[in-house]
């Protein structure tokens, strides 16, 4: 019999992200910019994955979107929130690695989930009204610096004496970075300064639903080894990060895509 | 019938003026709910509640802190603007210092002639609380004569008390049909009929509530009640974010329906009626304030509004409550931490939201979804 075709679209605020999977086997992804025209981005991902995967896109048998734009998604089946998706891909990607908190760093939301021991959500934080402690944050803070965002990670773990920012707010570390500049501070201690205030802020998120086991951190900002070492240093733990920490949402999506088919059937 | 309410809400300045017009009575404006509406009513003076109207604002910013709740801004504002002109006079009873503000500044700049403060006592759960009050009580009448030009009977204080025990008594028998299995009221609905009373007289409030009270009986809603939510906490009359959730379950895999609440605009308000057995009415009304689930600013030193609140969540079979709070509200978010831990040592998952003027939709539409997964993991939905 040929295994069940699903798709997990994540249409994040900054990034779109479509996974195909065959049976529980990811055969491919694909991530874009969210352009404007969110559905149209959110297709042409979709091919893409499919292209890659080597899967007619006709024969995907259930699609879930989540994500900030999951309804706009004009042609899934279903909608669902990104917290339980995230918590879901890390239920099926590292179900044996001992997790029970979850930190997922968006574009502009920033999670920390909490699991119990059938790695189901047990509780969830997100950030208030805010972009402190996102991938904005970084992003915005990276132009501020002049850095590619993709250097950032590898640059801060040059640094010696991190500087301190007091403000998390994101309009207010920008003058704070902008005086840093001025004071003459190296770029490296301030993009450390900048990971440490960041992992201070998860800190305090994490700390309302409480940390527990191992701690998988993922979303965009964990392919920065420099955020990873900040998180570690302020937390006291390991964090387990997956290779693709991007498509970890979009792969429980279309886990719970796979779900919702064989409880159908 | 039930649509009345939300006409009588949304345009609430507009039934005060023709209650006016077709009266000739005067109108007081009330700040918090401990203000004893019997008395008034036993004056024949229609009193209303100042509640704000959910729009961003640029009036108040002079006259109020900044880190004060967004709702004693919303409040103010509306005075400042000059939408209650037709108020003949304004009064509060002590809560907090925040709507205390708010009503001082109105006084300031927006006095309608009469202004009233009424020091509700704090410590509501000492003995001299009753007494003390029934004193203030007969200087608010005092103030009211002056008001009025009338002198007021115990029966007319009688009569005071039946207006309000039947508007409370038909809004617990509503709140009765909430306890089905899929009510046959929304919580939409419903928040627009409990804040209909403080717009309305509450004699014509009743007449049309107790129609509607009929027409329950046989109401069918054509929708999925989903999981049954509570929501507890602040001033809440944020009626977007309650048809946000409950239309949830349109679009995603989750819905809801809000099945009850512990909010001022709510069950605090009209849960306790007056004892008509109580001989003195003044006592009545006394004992009745004093006795009535506290507002946070009140319950203290015991935190007595936990066991209301359980009760409540039981008695509703509620699956998950949403603990919503004013922004910078300092009562209530003292009370949070233990109302959570209290609910989740008696297994009732709790979420925390803080409210401002206007809703920040799409967040507060993700993270209710996910609260609402979470109380679906038993499914094995996900």
């Amino acid at each position: 019999m040929a295994q069940i075709i699903t798709a997990g679209v994540d249409l994040g605020s900054t990034y779109a992200k479509v996974v195909v999977m065959k049976g529980t086997e990811v055969v491919g992804y694909a991530i874009s910019p969210t352009g404007a025209d969110h559905d149209e981005t959110a297709k042409k991902t979709l091919k893409r994955a499919c292209r890659i995967g080597k899967v007619n896109p006709e024969r995907i048998e259930y699609m879930v979107s989540t994500g900030y734009g999951r309804r706009v998604v004009s042609f899934s089946d279903e909608s669902i929130s990104e917290i339980s998706a995230n918590a879901t891909g890390v239920e099926h990607i590292a179900r044996t690695q001992n997790i029970r908190t979850i930190i997922d760093i968006g574009g502009q939301d920033t999670k920390v989930i909490a699991l119990d021991d059938d790695l189901k959500m047990t509780k969830f934080a997100m950030n208030d009204k805010c972009a402190a402690g996102t991938g904005r944050f970084l992003e915005i803070l990276a132009r501020v610096l002049k850095v590619d965002l993709d250097d950032m990670g590898e640059l801060s773990l040059s640094s010696k004496k991190p500087v301190d920012i007091t403000s998390t707010c994101l309009v207010f570390a920008k003058s704070e970075v902008a005086t840093l500049i001025f004071k003459g501070e190296k770029k490296e201690d301030i993009i450390a300064g900048i990971h440490k205030a960041v992992a201070r802020r998860l800190l305090g998120m994490a700390k309302k639903v409480g940390i527990r086991d191992n701690v998988f951190f993922d979303g965009g900002p964990a392919r920065n080894i420099g955020m990873i070492a900040a998180l570690e240093a302020e937390l006291g733990r390991k964090m387990i990060v997956p290779p693709m920490p991007q498509i970890v949402t979009a792969t429980g999506a279309a886990i719970i895509a796979r779900k919702r088919l064989l409880k159908g059937q | 019938m039930i649509e009345q309410f939300k006409q009588w809400y949304d345009k609430r300045h507009v039934y005060a003026r023709e209650w006016k017009e077709r009266n000739g009575g005067k109108i007081v404006g009330f700040f918090c709910t401990y203000a004893p509406e019997e008395i008034f009513y036993a004056f024949d003076v229609l009193p209303v509640r100042v509640l704000g109207s959910h729009e961003p604002q640029d009036v108040t910013e002079p006259h109020i802190f900044g880190m004060f709740c967004p709702f004693c801004r919303d409040v103010l504002a509306q005075g400042l603007k000059g939408r209650y002109d037709y108020l003949d006079g304004i009064m509060i009873a002590q809560s907090c210092l925040h709507l205390r503000q708010a009503f001082t500044s109105w006084e300031i700049h927006k006095n309608p002639g009469w202004s009233y403060f009424l020091p509700m006592p704090n410590h509501v759960q000492s003995k001299r609380a009753i007494p003390f009050l029934k004193e203030e009580y007969k200087l608010l009448i005092e103030k009211l004569e002056e008001l009025t030009g009338k002198k007021i009977t115990d029966d007319d204080l009688r009569r005071g008390i039946k207006i309000m025990n039947r508007a409370r008594q038909v809004m617990k028998d509503i709140y009765e049909f909430r306890k089905r299995e899929a009510p046959p009221i929304t919580g939409a609905e419903s928040m627009y009929m409990t804040c209909a009373q403080f717009f309305t007289h509450a004699t014509e409030f009743a007449e049309v509530a107790e129609k509607v009270l009929v027409e329950l009986e046989t109401r069918k809603l054509d929708r999925d009640p989903g999981k049954r939510i509570m929501l507890v906490g602040s001033e809440n009359d944020d009626i977007e974010y309650i048809n946000m959730i409950e239309h949830l379950g349109e679009q995603e895999s989750v819905g809801c329906t809000l099945v009850v609440e512990d909010h001022c605009t709510t069950t605090r308000y009209f849960w306790d009626l007056v004892d008509e057995s109580i001989d003195d009415p003044l006592d009545a009304i006394a004992t009745r304030y004093v006795n009535r689930t506290a507002c946070p600013t009140k319950d203290w030193p015991q935190r007595t509004r936990l066991k209301r609140i359980l009760e409540l969540a039981k008695d509703f079979n509620v699956d998950g409550a949403i603990i919503v709070q004013q922004k910078f509200c300092d009562p209530h978010e003292t009370d949070i931490p233990f109302i959570r831990k209290f609910l989740e040592e008696n297994d009732i998952p709790t979420y925390f939201l803080e409210f401002d003027v206007t809703v920040p939709a799409g967040p507060f539409a993700i993270r209710t979804e996910a609260f609402l997964e979470q109380l679906g993991m038993e499914d094995d939905l996900f």
